[in-house]
């Protein structure tokens, strides 16, 4: 193994971001606005959306909806996982569903959640969370379920309430595997996100794409992509470092 | 040790035949299906799915040309695209594994386009192929690539390097090292990124079809729920749920078989 020094990690990225940025300038001016904007257009456009103000507001109203939905995804998921992980009758009756639901493309059900709840903010929190709520339970399942029957067993052994128990061994164990599934529910969170922007009433990040696409307005396009992939980008980092943080005792921090 | 080893394992779907528990299972569902009937005719509007609309649609939809074409359509569109990110993922992730300058250069753009929502790049591959299969089947490719990347790439990484070693002492070449050692070393990690690739993949699919308009099941979903024929859409709902299911056995069932000492946490 060679050992890595600063110039070893951190100049190959620098030189292959510089190398795209000119790559894409260069096919950017070859070909016409309309397919691919240069690089250098894009960035002013972005600094333009930036500068008018409406940038911040389709941030904030993208924001708005993905915490939503994923904040009523996790409040619901976790707490219901950890229950029919403890009540048997309960998991070994849903959990087949609740694995055939996690398989099933959420996008699937856009189209009947438009035409029964129409256009308002409701909605597409209902796809953002139909989106994220699944990988966020199915992984609680699996966490509570793979708590050791003896640890079970000590601590009733021990007169453990339940309260305590659950306070002491359910959670602990199943906190790190809740945490991958919200790691997971925050990528195809995102995802609802899009989709609900895109399909059910434009508004936020998408309806910036939407309607730049609409103009032919690759430069536009191209720099509210950029935005969606820096906050995916940052949104999945964050849950990792959230995970790692509070699931170091798993052993399978990465 | 192997007490430990199994606590440390993380969630993986379990596809197990239910056997004695099936009873409660089929009461489970019996109950959902009876709760979903009473309520939605309870309180939502008549054109609304319930489950014996549904069940009564099934034969009518399953035989109608309309139907066939477009499942037809996408399930081809999907197995396809699948078909070409599995080489090109396969190749990038093990350039990856086992070139540090390429892990270092590309790795970046890999890793920030994998977190991205790929429905975003819609409208952009719409703008560039036009409103036409092409368009579906470059979002799918797109959707499906970087996850078997990145899981190749891990799978490159977790070689022991006294393979790579005896290898090289006995004058392999590269492109052995490549697909003589590595490839097979990270066939598990490779079919983890397959099964992550065809969910993504058809959600690609579905909101392709429902962005450009193209026939397939995504379409026939948006046109029949447009025109209220909510029973009809959601047959096409429960073959997307079949097809994504029957992947997920396919691979759970192939990893067992022919890989049994295999268990890894997703890479979400």
């Amino acid at each position: 193994m060679r050992t890595d020094s600063p110039w070893d990690r951190w100049l190959p990225p620098a030189i292959s971001l510089i190398a795209g940025a000119a790559l894409w300038e260069y096919v950017g001016r070859q070909t016409s606005a309309a397919f691919l904007a240069p690089f250098s257009a894009t960035v002013a456009r972005l600094w333009a959306l930036i500068a008018s103000g409406e940038f911040v507001t389709a941030l904030g109203q993208s924001l708005e909806l993905f915490v939503t939905g994923l904040a009523i995804a996790i409040v619901v998921a976790v707490p219901l996982g950890l229950l029919l992980a403890r009540v048997r009758v309960l998991r070994v009756a849903t959990e087949s569903y609740i694995m055939m639901l996690y398989a099933t493309p959420m996008a699937a059900l856009a189209p009947f959640i438009l035409s029964m709840m129409g256009f308002g903010f409701t909605p597409k929190v209902v796809v953002v969370f139909l989106f994220a709520v699944f990988p966020v339970l199915y992984n609680t399942i699996e966490g509570a379920r793979s708590v050791r029957p003896e640890l079970v067993e000590v601590a009733r052994s021990f007169r453990s309430t339940e309260s305590a128990l659950w306070r002491d061994v359910m959670i602990p164990h199943t906190l790190p595997y809740a945490l991958t599934g919200i790691r997971q529910g925050i990528g195809r969170g995102l995802v609802g996100m899009v989709v609900a922007e895109f399909f059910l009433s434009a508004s936020g990040i998408g309806r910036l794409i939407i309607v730049a696409e609409r103009d032919f307005d690759t430069a536009g396009v191209l720099a509210a992509i950029i935005v969606i992939s820096v906050l995916g980008a940052a949104l999945m980092g964050l849950g990792r470092a959230v995970e790692n943080r509070y699931a170091a005792w798993r052993g399978l921090a990465r | 040790m192997n007490v430990a080893a199994t606590t440390l394992t993380a969630a993986r779907p379990r596809l197990r035949l239910p056997g004695g528990d099936l009873g409660i299972k089929v009461a489970a569902g019996l109950i959902f299906a009876a709760l979903w009937q009473v309520l939605v005719g309870a309180f939502a509007p008549a054109y609304v799915a319930k489950p014996i609309g549904i069940v009564e649609a099934i034969p009518a939809v399953v035989t109608s040309a309309a139907f066939l074409e477009a499942a037809w359509s996408t399930l081809w569109a999907v197995a396809r695209g699948l078909a070409v990110a599995i080489v090109v993922g396969t190749v990038i992730g093990l350039a990856m594994g086992r070139l540090r300058t390429v892990d270092r250069a590309f790795g970046f753009y890999v890793s920030g386009l994998y977190a991205m929502p790929m429905v975003a790049v819609l409208p952009l591959v719409t703008l560039w192929f036009g409103y036409t299969d092409g368009a579906r089947m470059a979002t799918i490719v797109f959707a499906a690539v970087l996850s078997i990347a990145l899981n190749v790439a891990d799978g490159a990484h977790s070689v022991p390097p006294e393979h790579v070693e005896v290898a090289r002492s006995y004058r392999a070449r590269w492109y052995h090292i490549w697909f003589g050692v590595t490839l097979p070393a990270a066939v598990p990690y490779l079919l983890a990124g397959i099964r992550l690739a065809a969910g993504r993949a058809l959600i690609a699919a579905i909101v392709s079809e429902f962005f450009i308009s193209l026939s397939g099941l995504g379409f026939y979903i948006l046109f029949n729920s447009r025109t209220f024929h909510h029973d009809a859409a959601f047959v096409a709902v429960l073959l997307l749920a079949l097809f994504g299911i029957g992947i997920e056995i396919v691979l759970t069932w192939t990893t067992r078989r022919f890989m049994p000492w295999y268990r890894r946490e997703d890479r979400a």
